[in-house]
């Protein structure tokens, strides 16, 4: 039995080096999207700044979790670990910033906190990431359908590259099966998914997609996350996945001082329109 | 369900490809890996779910990642229908 070539992600990948005396960016990306995603943020940074995104889907014990249920045997510290390792290697000289996309953020925010050979970043730039906060832990069964399919909505649409959206009142209320009903009906509507698409098919889909969400709820539970050592600088997607908190619960975690931004798209379209990757490597040029 | 032979299996899946990928089901080798298909891990899963729906069983999600072709898939679902069969 063979195995698939493409089972064996790298974890680094070296978007665009650093001009002498200008500071490279690591992104950690956690997967749900291929990280060639950022190459327009890559494109949208100014002159002789370097991008180098680490994704976690490279990581062996991360994406398996996404698809065995949601489980996995490590830690969010362990994870932070393996990414610094990484830079060590990667990196060649000058400042660093260090950012990091949805739950990459939370191990970005990790990886700032640990003793590092070539220092500290200067900044932490956290994109649309959820605070590892009491507030926002969880058990499982707290995370509700209509809240799920929403987010899943957006990621069907990402993915795709077409705008796909369904109103949280349309979801409202709705179990699971329901609300696929109305997803792949939008989905189909707006071309993202074939008009032959089962519901069978979309479910395991959405099971996939859930399980991934739950792997990461449950290695943020019983992380004890320490106050950021460096300024802490949050992009929020204009459709967030928490519209209402406008600090996603980064207050406590940010001593050294807390900007925050909005950009345009949603939590995954923030990543590939152009006008939110303007605003993001605007917020990543000062190292 | 009775058992699926791996012909049948092969069949089916190839039918289900050919449409996804909007080609002809001559065009779709069985000996090809899913991952030189242009089907993408969105497309991957669908497929999944829908040989679940048709078999009747739940595959694991990594099986599209151990029998990464068409024919190797087929086998390994003739090899789990043929089991089940046995023991229903």
């Amino acid at each position: 039995m063979r195995r698939p070539r493409s089972v064996e992600q790298p974890v680094v990948h070296r978007h665009r080096t650093a001009a002498p005396g200008r500071h490279t960016v690591y992104l950690v990306h956690p997967g749900a999207l291929d990280a060639s995603v950022h190459r327009g943020l890559a494109e949208a940074l100014p002159a002789g700044v370097g991008l180098t995104v680490l994704d976690l889907g490279g990581l062996p014990e991360y994406w398996q979790a996404a698809l065995t249920g949601g489980h996995a045997a490590t830690t969010i510290d362990a994870l932070a670990s393996r990414l610094l390792t990484a830079v060590q290697v990667a990196h060649i000289e000058g400042d660093y910033v260090l950012a990091g996309w949805s739950f990459g953020g939370v191990v970005a925010h990790a990886m700032a906190g640990l003793p590092a050979r070539h220092g500290r970043p200067t900044r932490l730039v956290l994109l649309d990431s959820i605070a590892p906060v009491e507030d926002y832990k969880h058990d499982d069964d707290a995370l509700e359908p209509s809240l799920l399919l929403g987010w899943f909505t957006m990621y069907l649409g990402a993915k795709r590259g077409r705008p796909l959206h369904l109103g949280a009142e349309r979801l409202a209320g709705l179990g699971v099966d329901d609300g696929l009903k109305l997803v792949l009906e939008a989905a189909v509507a707006a071309e993202v998914l074939l008009p032959s698409t089962s519901l069978p098919g979309l479910r395991k889909l959405y099971d996939t997609y859930v399980d991934g969400l739950l792997r990461n709820n449950r290695l943020t539970n019983p992380h004890q996350p320490l106050p950021a050592p460096v300024p802490v600088v949050l992009v929020k997607a204009e459709r967030s996945l928490i519209p209402e908190d406008r600090t996603l619960g980064w207050e406590p975690l940010a001593p050294h001082g807390l900007e925050v931004h909005t950009c345009p798209g949603d939590h995954y379209t923030m990543l590939t329109r152009a006008d939110a990757a303007s605003v993001v490597a605007s917020l990543l040029d000062a190292a | 369900m009775p058992a699926v032979s791996a012909l049948e299996a092969q069949e089916w899946l190839i039918e289900k490809i050919a449409h996804r990928l909007g080609t002809e089901q001559a065009e779709v080798a069985p000996e090809m890996y899913f991952d030189e298909m242009d089907l993408d891990s969105t497309e991957a899963l669908i497929l999944a779910g829908e040989i679940e729906s048709w078999l009747g069983f739940e595959l694991s999600t990594t099986t599209l990642w151990y029998h990464p072709t068409i024919k190797d898939l087929a086998a390994h679902i003739a090899e789990e229908s043929d089991r089940r069969a046995a023991t229903a």
